[in-house]
């Protein structure tokens, strides 16, 4: 192999892609951009739901409005809820009038009276979002009632309410600081690498290989006297390049994001807001050489993934069937992400730092967490290098191919 | 005679097909050589066994002194090909493509530019050389695939119904640049199905049929010897005489 020779191959495969502006735009802007809209997004939009409701004055229907005692009608009115009259609670509830509807069939507080109990009856659509929401300002309104009650009957027999609770429970977390700040989201970093190199690296890869049998391209170029590794390894290297500044634009935009999260969310959030940053892993302390692991990983791990696309796509006789190849690989990469949530449970042994993806991930997670274990990292990183061989000889082989090349 | 191109006994198959049977010429240094034939007879095939994309399942090729087999390498840096079917890199422009290429043969940037400018001058490539190759007419792509072909000015260059799919100015700037390249110490393979460019361009000719050879001479004997006025009356008679005895073989 003649690195020079590789150079000009790759050279040719990125300006051609730099030339096509909707790959650009695709490949590189939308993930930047795309990040700190999803980050920011969801919690504003969610948000501003929640708290409107939480604000707002909801109407609840009352079948029986003068069986309510006058201290639970003060209860509810402080959830912020506005009692209106109906006639029957199903009906009303059924016809849309309103979303909850409060049934009491007797006068409470005669019922109450002598430490006697009464039935509220609660109607509510179950599985529809705005009545459950609505539902529980009712039952937290029936809870506070309930202890007020409660705290009552206990006084006039002459008890104290504090009898009722006789075990306080304590929870200390037990887990180093490495532990703590390593964040339940450090596996989304690896992850993204994984899905947009593969998003990425698609357009190159596919151009560069289907794509020149297609256009008949690939011939002469096979004529030409550089060597079919040469030509391989210059087009995965391209792949590489693209795939991994796709990757790089959507962690740049994962942090912008994180950074307006914070500068808009925090504020409001006081104490909790530090305890969610560290939960992002926003409070990630990593020493240097720790750094250097990451980085090392997260390169195999795009080499990988360009590797797979470069093999798919020179296997495939066109740009369609290299695609339809292509589209179901970001499943294969979502499931070693489901698969770490559960680790703990699983409880792993050596041979999981094999699996190919997963392992990355697992050393990603125990670099953050400050327990990386020498000989789990030469199994991964060597096991990682086998495989993009493997996969690299996988493509020339099929460059041998005479059925794979000429597609007569 | 020095042979630039000499095929021996050359036979390939894919699967229980003979696409080349027992084919045997060689091409002299200064000739233009045609390989006439109806579509799938075999002349493709043959032309990728000499251009070492695939290899023969019997037999053997020398081409520039370079055995197909032995040294591929050396074969692909002495050849240039150009077929019909050939594209180009749709968003580079002509310069880039013929610069993409003359790097991968390892030729300096002033030797690729020396040569395109003599190439302009063949072939007229003009504004091929500036737009980017998404935009080409067939005519204009043709006249960079053929640039693209002989840019290493190689010693062999292989036609391979390289006017298939032109239009008639476009056929015709590829017969002309066939006709008019220097062809001093070069050896051309022209394979075609079309008669009248055998006529015009070949000093000598085979005519492949059903993966075989069944006459070669110079394009004036094959007419002579076969009584017919033109190729085309040549071919047919030849073909007739094999068929026939096609059928005696049944």
């Amino acid at each position: 192999m003649r690195p020079v020779m590789i150079w000009r191959v790759a050279r040719k495969e990125i300006l051609s892609t730099l030339r096509d502006t909707r790959a650009i735009v695709s490949n590189l802007l939308i993930p930047l951009v795309l990040m700190p809209v999803v980050m920011l997004g969801m919690p504003l939009l969610l948000g501003g739901l929640f708290e409107r409701e939480a604000t707002n004055i909801t109407p609840i229907g009352v079948v029986g409005m003068s069986n309510l005692p006058a201290e639970f009608v003060a209860v509810l009115e402080a959830q912020n809820v506005e009692l209106v009259p109906v006639d029957d609670g199903v009906t009303a509830v059924q016809n849309g009038d309103v979303d909850v509807v409060i049934g009491v069939t007797e006068p409470l507080a005669v019922a109450l009276a002598g430490n006697g109990s009464g039935t509220i009856s609660i109607y509510s659509k179950q599985g529809n979002m705005k009545s459950e929401l609505d539902a529980s300002k009712v039952q937290q309104a029936v809870a506070i009632f309930q202890q007020q009650v409660v705290a009552l009957r206990l006084v006039d027999a002459g008890l104290d309410p504090s009898v009722l609770q006789p075990l306080q429970v304590q929870n200390v977390d037990a887990s180093t600081a490495a532990e703590r700040s390593s964040g339940q989201f450090s596996w989304l970093i690896p992850f993204f690498i994984a899905i947009w190199t593969l998003t990425g690296g698609q357009m190159t890869a596919v151009d560069a290989t289907a794509g020149e049998k297609e256009r008949g391209t690939l011939e002469v170029l096979l004529v030409a006297p550089v060597r079919r590794t040469e030509v391989v390894v210059g087009k995965f290297l391209a792949t590489l390049t693209f795939g991994l500044s796709a990757a790089l634009m959507a962690i740049v935009g994962f942090l912008i994001g994180g950074a307006l999260l914070s500068a808009v969310f925090l504020p409001r959030l006081g104490d909790q807001g530090a305890e969610i940053v560290s939960m992002m892993g926003g409070g990630l302390n990593v020493n240097l050489l720790s750094i250097v692991v990451l980085v090392i990983s997260a390169l195999l791990l795009a080499a990988l993934v360009a590797a797979v696309l470069i093999g798919i796509s020179l296997f495939a006789r066109s740009f369609k069937e290299a695609q339809s190849y292509i589209a179901p690989l970001s499943f294969v990469f979502i499931i070693p992400v489901v698969l770490l949530q559960f680790k703990d449970l699983i409880g792993l042994g050596n041979e999981a730092y094999l699996i190919p993806v997963f392992n990355v991930l697992l050393l990603m997670d125990d670099v953050v967490r400050g327990v990386v274990d020498p000989g789990r990292l030469a199994l991964v990183w060597g096991s990682m290098l086998v495989l993009i061989l493997l996969l690299l000889g996988f493509a020339h082989r099929n460059f041998q191919r005479e059925e794979v090349i000429f597609r007569s | 005679m020095s042979a630039l191109i000499d095929v021996r006994n050359l036979s390939k198959s894919f699967g229980k097909v003979k696409a080349v049977d027992d084919v045997s010429f060689s091409v002299a240094a200064g000739e233009v050589y045609g390989l006439l034939g109806p579509n799938g007879a075999g002349k493709t095939t043959t032309l990728r066994v000499l251009a070492t994309l695939l290899k023969p399942d019997s037999g053997g090729a020398t081409v520039a002194g370079h055995d197909v087999l032995k040294a591929p390498e050396a074969v692909r840096a002495s050849i240039g090909v150009v077929n019909g079917g050939m594209g180009l890199y749709d968003r580079l422009t002509g310069r880039e493509i013929l610069y993409y290429f003359g790097r991968l043969y390892d030729l300096e940037e002033q030797q690729i530019e020396r040569r395109i400018a003599e190439l302009d001058d063949l072939l007229d490539l003009r504004d091929t050389l500036t737009r980017r190759a998404g935009g080409f007419s067939t005519g204009m792509a043709q006249k960079i695939v053929i640039a693209r072909a002989v840019l290493h000015d190689p010693p062999v260059i292989f036609f391979d119904e390289a006017t298939s799919g032109l239009d008639v100015v476009a056929r015709r700037a590829v017969v002309d640049f066939v006709r008019d390249y220097p062809s001093k110490g070069r050896a051309v393979v022209y394979s075609t199905h079309v008669m009248s460019e055998v006529e015009e361009l070949c000093d000598r000719a085979s005519i492949i049929y059903r993966g075989r050879k069944i006459a070669e001479d110079s394009v004036d004997e094959l007419k002579r010897s076969n009584g017919s006025n033109s190729i085309e009356e040549a071919f047919f008679r030849l073909v007739s005489r094999v068929d026939m005895g096609h059928e005696e073989v049944r």
